[in-house]
């Protein structure tokens, strides 16, 4: 027993003998009540119950978890004196007088206050607060009430609910989302204007703004189909994968280097970013997409692009001088578990590497069994480990003549070297001859007899051989036509539960499986098939492909439409996008998710058809701003202000790809030649590379034209961002990131009006309008606007455009040019650009 | 689901998750009344800037307000300069069975390399300290040592990141960051959470050692520079004056103020118009944290200002003080950079390379405690000195007396911020090698930093990835007591 603890014993023991133990409860005043509730409950609940609440970790035997066992105390006797309460133990403790309590710190003043307040008005209690407060959480058992959870039922298609105003239902989807508005007298937002259905159109399918001449052409089509048109042209446009193809690598945490100390670039790795761009704009079955990039090399059909897919596994983080490398290794794993499991299945697996899951119907077993798909990974490492030829058998001949002559030439080089040897060999002294049986000791050697056993023009030939050789070692041939790919232990490992997610404390013995909840109980585990000799993989990893893509998995469909929808309306159905366990947040519209799902499902899987089934409904076309004023009127504890019910549509701010992207294109700089290949550098400034350790350290020089290439193909480096994106909250991609932030924060204003990048590109912009209109400031002004704002700018503001650029002229003594430069920087600032309506 | 999981309302659940950092953060940010009547007032948007960084309340009343960690890129030796080992003197060469572990791997003997400084006590403690820091030491009695550190990686990647973010692994919140998000901070002209390096360069994985991990940007740390425009984009380019600028931005807010309306002043936008005025606020701010001309001319030379040797560090530390003056929560000053002897990473020439790092430290780091103290800022300022790891007592090669990293055992120290002085926790072996009484890991050092500033360790928490992340670990942690007044 600790000294205090022994004071608190002593202490108690002698004020129990001095009073009369009052236990009558009497019934407090509501008043008393409510501020229990309100004000002591959380100090309490915050402070004092991880110690005295649950029996498991009780301190001094004293509970604070009912009025009777406050009274009652502990082993230093009742913690409240109700005859005297100012001298009560709880309070001595928590003012730090002889005993304090809690041991990690005072409290605040105001709290000591609350409670003092409190027990001196003669502890108020509510059973059924306190009893909410004090409800500690069972680990989750894997059971039939866990498998009839929404998000593990399998998904029922029901039919599109009848409304009261049918006129408005465009697609099935608007007549769920109209559906639950009437449900609650609420009326949908009517459409919003042409420019900003292109703008919205534009931006959601393809990441970038539609130019002046797109706005004017749809503006002026009236013809019945003009919005279906420009839909389609959008979805056929390259940029479209470009565009999704981004939101894809965002969830499985894309990222060219490998961190850690080096941080080296990953070789190859933007083949499987091109991999994404393809599949995305060919509209590959999404079943397709997953079992490529799980399981590509163990398909009927392996392809170069099914092998390029497998460098999924490739992405994450590779510490090459790990200080534990068991536990390095099931890093390696985790990584691939958790992004696997959170991106395709909306699960948080990865929570019960340590133990059960706290939250979530999932056990260690099931994590280990999940892991155990993978276990035949080769880790990361050498070209041998992660690069794979996929070059056709041209290539593969062109390759191997490349690398015999290469050899051969290397051979001659070495036997001219080793002739000057010999012939000097046996001529040198004692000590030396015993040296010259080293490699690395030889030319040492050599330069020492120069002039002597061996004359200046032999030893200069000599040591230019030498130069030749190492020459020729650092160009080994290296093939272009090789990806980033997983390789497999030619034996998959045994699995062990590890205990405590420690390597070296081995558990039960698993095999794979599909996690429990989302099995029939009596399941038979997955055939897995019979291990082939010499072949380079186990085929467990096509199980869990064929599992995980399977139409009756009730989370990857679900996962996948909700994750389109919120790419489209800025927040999911299901808002925590990649947790779909109970601590995620339930669906808003459920029956519409599970509407989509079938219906992706039953389209085959295809992405384009999701999009238009979307993207031409009325819900998405609903305005952001009349309802506004409509919510505000509502009573506030009527009112939506998340929008639940998509009552209207959300503003978002433009993702830091598109505010980058935009900025090129309306300047006039955007370069969309680039569609492929290595990925390229933008200028970074010297004082953000003085943060390496050797500054500039594999950050390449790009051309200015490669580096205003779209912000898809900017290398992403772990441990140097690009300032700008960063700002703008781009994924950090040492995780998956299922939603991106959207801060404010002055960081960005500077970097948008002082950068740079931002004022050089108002000085391209001013260019472009001057080619495009020439020198009259109404016509810039109104060109540069309707860039930037995409529809025809007001008389307004072309008037204050125009004053502006006069102002400039006149009062800061500036050339018209400058003064349109400024504008122009001006304009690139707007809200209205960086913001989506 | 319960209204209440895991300490989080679920309007802050749902801005964690789903929504990001959208409508609902601010809805949330903002109160209600705000809402209402900014959505309500037809004519010019409200200004207000619901800054992630606005000050919050800790979880209790603490000593601390700021935190200057003194980095010691590379890992200092703590035989050569506050662990003193006496029984290690005249043992130079003498090979003995020692466990050690460091980028040459696991060894289980070694060649002694004697300690390459003569030690004296100081104070009133009598704490020994090696010539090294003939300054510092005159402020032992200020100073807890904390002489039984340890962490889980010698090796430099990984141990950096633990020493920064907790873990070995990249992707996590580094400590300013959240100190930032527990507390934010007391000036919004300023950043909250500042990071100075060396200029020889950066360390090793440069922006993983100040960057935010899994949470938002905002709090990620900035670089802030001693000379020339303090931080990144903060100048106005050339050709725009003041009033140039200004008038960029009236018109600028004019056309926002257009658009707000039109979209029923969205509380989104009025924050972005409100955190361009904040940014223009700065553009004078952090400038004037910089313009040393301010200080007088014995401060200047207390700290070494004009010292060729120690000038940068001098001017980092003093502008450390400034800076927290100016109500920034964390500071973190980088000595040594790049690679090898540009920073304490002595394997090579442990003479050469620690009298050049503790000559550049020495006297600016003892001018900032005597300054604080005089200020009477040391009090709510916690001082934190260390590096990564340690090294080990034995030589790494064959010849020469380079020291390998040691992570088993190695000495930090803290100082002001209800830290006590003149005290030493926890020992190593006689040699040095490993921490034998009361082991600290990286986890309890972390912790203490946290609650000196009134945050409790395991109550700090930012739910990502399904988990309620900490930045001691899922464990929790307890704070080291025995340091604290």
């Amino acid at each position: 027993m600790t000294p205090t603890a022994l004071r608190f014993l002593v202490l108690g023991l002698t004020l129990s003998a001095l009073m009369a133990t009052d236990l009558r409860a009497e019934s407090p005043s509501d008043a008393d009540v409510a501020f229990f509730e309100k004000d002591v409950l959380p100090v309490l609940k915050a402070n004092c119950f991880a110690c005295h609440g649950s029996e498991k970790k009780l301190q001094g035997g004293l509970k604070l978890t009912s009025r009777e066992e406050i009274l009652k105390g502990g082993e230093s006797g009742p913690a409240v004196d109700l005859k005297k309460p100012d001298e009560s133990l709880i309070l001595q403790a928590i003012n730090y007088d002889g005993i304090m309590m809690p041991p990690k710190g005072k409290l605040s003043k105001s709290q000591i206050d609350i409670l003092t307040k409190w027990v001196t008005r003669g502890v108020a209690w509510s059973e059924k607060a306190a009893a909410a407060a004090t409800k500690t959480h069972d680990v989750p058992v894997v059971d039939d009430e866990a498998r009839n959870f929404w998000a593990f039922r399998p998904v029922v298609r029901h039919d599109a609910p009848q409304v009261k105003d049918a006129s408005w239902v465009r697609t099935p989807i608007d007549a769920f989302v109209l559906a639950k508005l009437e449900a609650n007298d609420a009326h949908p937002a009517p459409s919003a204007s042409k420019e900003t259905l292109l703008r919205r159109l534009s931006y959601t399918l393809t990441g970038l703004p539609p130019s002046p001449k797109d706005v004017a052409a749809f503006v002026g089509d009236q013809s019945l189909d003009a919005y279906e048109k420009v839909v389609d042209r959008l979805l056929e446009s390259r940029h479209y994968g470009e565009h999704w193809g981004r939101h894809w690598l965002d969830l499985v945490r894309y990222a060219e280097s490998n961190s850690f100390e080096r941080d080296n670039p990953k070789p190859f790795v933007w083949r499987y970013r091109d991999y994404v761009i393809r599949a995305l704009n060919a509209d590959k079955p999404y079943d397709q997409f997953l079992r490529e990039q799980l399981a590509g090399d163990e398909l009927d059909e392996v392809t170069p692009d099914s092998i390029i897919a497998t460098g999924y596994y490739r992405l994450g983080l590779w510490d090459d001088e790990p200080a534990d490398r068991p536990l390095a290794f099931y890093d390696g794993l985790d990584d691939i578990v958790a992004t696997t499991s959170q991106t395709m299945l909306g699960l948080t697996a990865n929570c019960a590497r340590c133990h059960d899951h706290k939250i979530d119907p999932f056990t260690q077993r099931d994590y280990y069994s999940l892991l155990a798909f993978f276990h035949g990974i080769k880790p990361y490492g050498g070209d041998n480990e992660i690069l794979r030829f996929i070059g056709d058998a041209t290539a593969r001949e062109r390759q191997a003549t490349a690398t015999a002559d290469w050899e051969a030439k290397l051979a001659e080089v070495k036997k001219q070297i080793l002739a000057v040897e010999d012939a000097i060999k046996n001529k040198l002294p004692g000590g030396e001859i015993d040296d010259f049986k080293f490699d690395g000791k030889r030319r040492e050697i050599l330069r020492k007899q120069r002039g002597k056993l061996i004359s200046k023009d032999d030893h200069d030939r000599y040591e230019s051989l030498h130069k030749d050789r190492n020459d020729l070692e650092r160009q080994r041939p290296r093939s272009l036509e090789q990806a980033l790919c997983v390789k497999e232990e030619g034996q998959p490992r045994d699995t062990f539960l590890l205990l405590r997610g420690n390597p070296q404390s081995l558990g039960d013995r698993v095999e794979p499986a599909f996690p429990s909840v989302l099995q029939a109980s009596n399941a038979k585990p997955p055939e897995l098939p019979a291990h082939r000799e010499g072949s380079e993989s186990s085929g467990r990893r096509r199980v869990l492909a064929d599992w995980i893509a399977s139409p009756t998995n009730p989370l990857t469909a679900r996962v996948m439409v909700n994750r389109v929808w919120q790419f489209h309306f800025g927040r999911g159905l299901v808002r925590s996008s990649s947790n779909f366990g109970y601590m995620g947040a339930p669906p808003t519209h459920p029956e519409l998710l599970d509407w989509l799902a079938s219906e992706f499902v039953n389209n085959g899987w295809k992405l384009k058809p999701l999009h238009r089934l979307i993207v031409t409904s009325n819900s998405f076309r609903m305005s952001n701003a009349v309802t506004k004023s409509e919510i505000s009127n509502l009573k506030s504890k009527d009112s939506d202000p998340e929008n639940d019910r998509l009552s209207h549509f959300d503003l978002r701010r433009l993702s830091a790809e598109e505010v980058r992207d935009s900025i090129l294109a309306v300047c006039g700089n955007l370069n969309l030649d680039k569609t492929e290949g290595p990925s390229v550098y933008p200028v970074i400034p010297r004082e953000v590379l003085a943060g390496q350790s050797v500054p500039g350290r594999n950050w390449e020089k790009s051309s200015p034209e490669e580096a205003a290439s779209r912000s898809v193909f900017v290398h992403i480096k772990r441990s140097l961002a690009v300032p700008l994106l960063s700002a703008f909250d781009a994924a950090d991609p040492d995780s998956p990131c299922p939603v991106r932030f959207a801060t404010t924060q002055p960081a960005q204003a500077l970097a948008l009006i002082n950068s740079t990048f931002a004022n050089e590109q108002a000085a391209l912009f001013v260019r472009s309008l001057r080619r495009e209109v020439g020198d009259d400031a109404t016509a810039c002004v109104k060109a540069g606007l309707s860039r930037v704002l995409q529809r025809a700018p007001t008389e307004r503001e072309i008037i204050r455009g125009v004053k502006y650029l006069e102002d400039n002229v006149q009062q800061e003594k500036v050339s018209a040019d400058e003064a349109l430069r400024r504008f122009c920087l001006l304009a690139i600032n707007l809200n209205e650009f960086v913001y989506l309506d | 689901m319960t209204a209440n999981f895991c300490g989080r309302t679920r309007r802050e659940f749902l801005w964690q998750t789903g929504g990001g950092f959208t409508g609902v953060a601010l809805a949330g940010m903002l109160d209600q009344p705000f809402f209402g009547q900014s959505a309500l007032s037809a004519e010019g948007a409200k200004r207000v800037f619901a800054n992630p960084l606005a000050p919050k309340k800790p979880h209790f009343d603490a000593p601390a307000k700021s935190v200057i960690f003194l980095y010691m890129y590379g890992g200092p030796s703590q035989i050569d300069t506050f662990d003193y080992k006496p029984t290690m003197i005249g043992r130079d060469n003498e090979t003995i069975a020692v466990k050690t572990f460091g980028r040459g791997g696991k060894k289980n003997q070694g060649r002694i390399v004697e300690p390459r400084w003569k030690f004296q006590q100081y104070g009133q403690c009598g704490h020994w300290v090696s010539e090294l820091f003939p300054n510092l030491a005159k402020h032992v009695d200020d100073i807890a040592f904390l002489h039984s550190m340890t962490a889980d990686s010698p090796i430099h990647g990984s141990a950096m990141l633990q020493m920064n973010t907790g873990k070995v692994q990249s992707g996590s919140p580094c400590i300013g960051s959240w100190v930032n998000y527990g507390l934010g901070t007391e000036n919004e002209n300023l950043p909250g959470f500042v990071v100075m390096l060396d200029p020889r360069g950066g360390p090793i994985s440069g922006a993983k050692n100040w960057n935010s991990g899994y949470m938002p940007a905002q709090y990620e740390g900035t670089i802030f520079r001693s000379q020339g425009t303090p931080i990144l984009d903060l100048a106005r380019p050339a050709e725009l004056s003041e009033a140039g600028q200004r008038r960029l931005l009236d018109t600028l807010r004019e056309f926002n103020d257009d658009h707000a309306v039109r979209l029923g002043n969205d509380s989104k936008l009025a924050a972005r118009v409100a955190s361009y005025e904040l940014a223009f606020k700065m553009q004078a701010s952090a400038p004037e944290a910089v313009d040393f001309a301010q200080e007088p001319q014995h401060i200047q030379e207390m700290y070494g200002l004009n010292d060729k040797r120690c000038g940068t560090v001098a001017r980092q530390c003093l502008l450390a003080r400034r800076l927290v003056e100016r109500g920034v929560r964390f500071v973190q000053i980088y000595s040594g950079g790049a690679h090898n002897d540009d920073n304490w990473d002595a394997h090579g020439d442990l003479k050469h390379n620690h009298d050049l790092h503790a000559g550049e430290t020495d006297q600016p780091i003892a001018a900032l405690l005597t300054d604080l103290k005089a200020r009477g800022l040391l009090d709510s300022t916690l001082i934190v000195w260390g590096g990564e790891f340690g090294r080990q007592p034995t030589a790494e090669y064959e010849k020469g007396t380079g020291r390998d990293h040691n992570a088993y055992g190695f000495t930090m120290w803290a100082a002001g911020g209800g830290i006590k002085g003149g005290i030493s926790v926890g020992t190593t072996d006689e040699l040095g090698s490993a921490a034998v009484e009361k082991p600290f890991h990286v986890k309890h050092l972390h912790a203490t930093m946290l609650h000196q500033l009134g945050l409790d360790p395991d109550r700090l928490t930012y739910f990502y990835g399904g988990l309620d992340q900490k930045l001691v670990g899922v464990e929790g942690a307890e704070p080291i007591r025995e340091i604290m007044v």
